[in-house]
């Protein structure tokens, strides 16, 4: 009998440590390669609240800036975008977060590779009463390195969407004098077109800076490898 | 006479402003500013801090600016991501505390401006609480971009004028 279990207990245990190998091998699997992907270096710790799981391909849209100049998905391409919606009459958060998104470039700007490839886009969700000159002024004056667009709201929608940043334009109250609800959350799209990270608020221009330049170092080791 | 008619006027501010500030001696408002605004805003965001020193609750019901046609109290709320403006009917400082008004929170909310702004202007504003009482401050414009982030070392405390 005592035999009779102990074969028993080794086999078990051959068996247990089988179960075990192959289930570490398949979840080794799956975080280390996805179908259809490069392998994936899982990111540091510090920056993985701030990325997508999987970076997004975005399609293609086309927004109106000022001069009748478009935005595309290609004007998107070789750049790392930090993209805001809100509107100019927007007393409170829309200033306070392009006021941050500003100095966050000039934080930026001390790491002049970094600084080179970055651009930020000021979508604009009321058409209405913010036509693209508008826009273009109020965006630059955060930032030289900000563009202004917006879009009919089918164009809106279309970019808008692709990023899950809802907006709705609250019921006409009196003439000019309503107000939108719009996301606070700034998006990064990385230099191959895709959504790649999200900041929520609230921010501060330390925290973007340092996990952008964070973020930009884990994307390049990953494009070199 | 133009040096007599200044101190005049000098002795009446004062005056005006001793009187206001002893029939509001519970009340004091610091630091009164206004976001300066990017080109193309029509609609501007006034901050300060209002601090009730009573033993009561002070209850702010209205605020009025000759600078601006309309002012209201005003609030950016966050659901999830998204955020949108409420507006507050009033605005009760609890007795022994203070209400800090900055940007992403509570503000007052500037319409139909008179003039354009620039930074430096100031800014007259009052104050009214339900008690009938009204404070005069006079806010300062100027880019406060992170100044609701800082500590409050720009606190320049001129905000109850005497």
């Amino acid at each position: 009998m005592t035999n009779q279990r102990g074969v028993l207990t080794r086999r078990g245990l051959a068996l247990l440590l089988a179960i075990a190998v192959v289930c570490t091998a398949a979840i080794t699997a799956f975080i280390v390669w996805r179908p259809g992907h490069d392998v994936v270096v899982k990111p540091p710790v510090e920056i993985e609240d701030y990325l997508f799981w999987q970076a997004k391909d975005l399609t293609d849209f086309k927004l109106t800036g000022a001069d009748s100049k478009t935005l595309c998905l290609k004007d998107m391409k070789g750049k790392w975008s930090f993209i805001f919606f809100g509107y100019i009459n927007c007393p409170d958060v829309c200033p306070l977060t392009m006021g941050i998104l500003g100095q966050t470039f000039n934080l930026i700007e001390k790491v002049p590779a970094a600084f080179q490839e970055i651009q930020g886009i000021f979508v604009s969700v009321d058409p209405k009463r913010d036509t693209p000159e508008l826009i273009k002024e109020y965006a630059s004056h955060f930032n030289s390195k900000f563009t202004g667009v917006t879009g009919d709201t089918t164009q809106l929608d279309a970019f808008s969407r692709q990023m899950s940043a809802l907006y709705t334009i609250e019921p006409q109250k009196t003439g000019d004098a309503y107000q939108v609800t719009h996301t606070s959350t700034i998006f990064l799209v990385d230099p191959q077109g895709r959504l790649y990270g999200r900041f929520p608020p609230p921010h501060t221009p330390q925290e973007i800076a340092g996990i952008f330049l964070k973020i930009r170092t884990f994307y390049n080791e990953g494009v070199n490898k | 006479m133009i040096k007599f008619f200044m101190n005049t006027l000098i002795a009446l501010m004062f005056g005006f402003f001793a009187l206001n500030a002893s029939a509001e001696g519970d009340i004091q408002i610091q630091d009164p500013w206004v976001q300066a605004p990017p080109p193309n805003v029509k609609v501007l965001a006034a901050y300060l801090e209002i601090k009730n020193n009573g033993e009561k609750p002070r209850i702010l019901t209205g605020v009025s600016s000759p600078a601006f046609g309309q002012v209201g109290i005003h609030q950016s709320v966050m659901h999830g991501n998204m955020v949108h403006m409420e507006q507050l009917k009033e605005l009760t400082i609890p007795p022994h505390a203070s209400t800090a008004l900055k940007p992403g929170g509570m503000h007052f909310m500037l319409m139909d401006a008179k003039k354009p702004l620039n930074i430096g202007d100031q800014v007259p504003m009052t104050l009214t609480f339900q008690s009938g009482e009204k404070i005069e401050v006079k806010a300062i414009v100027r880019s406060g971009q992170a100044a609701g982030m800082e500590d409050h070392q720009h606190m320049n405390h001129s905000g109850h004028m005497h």
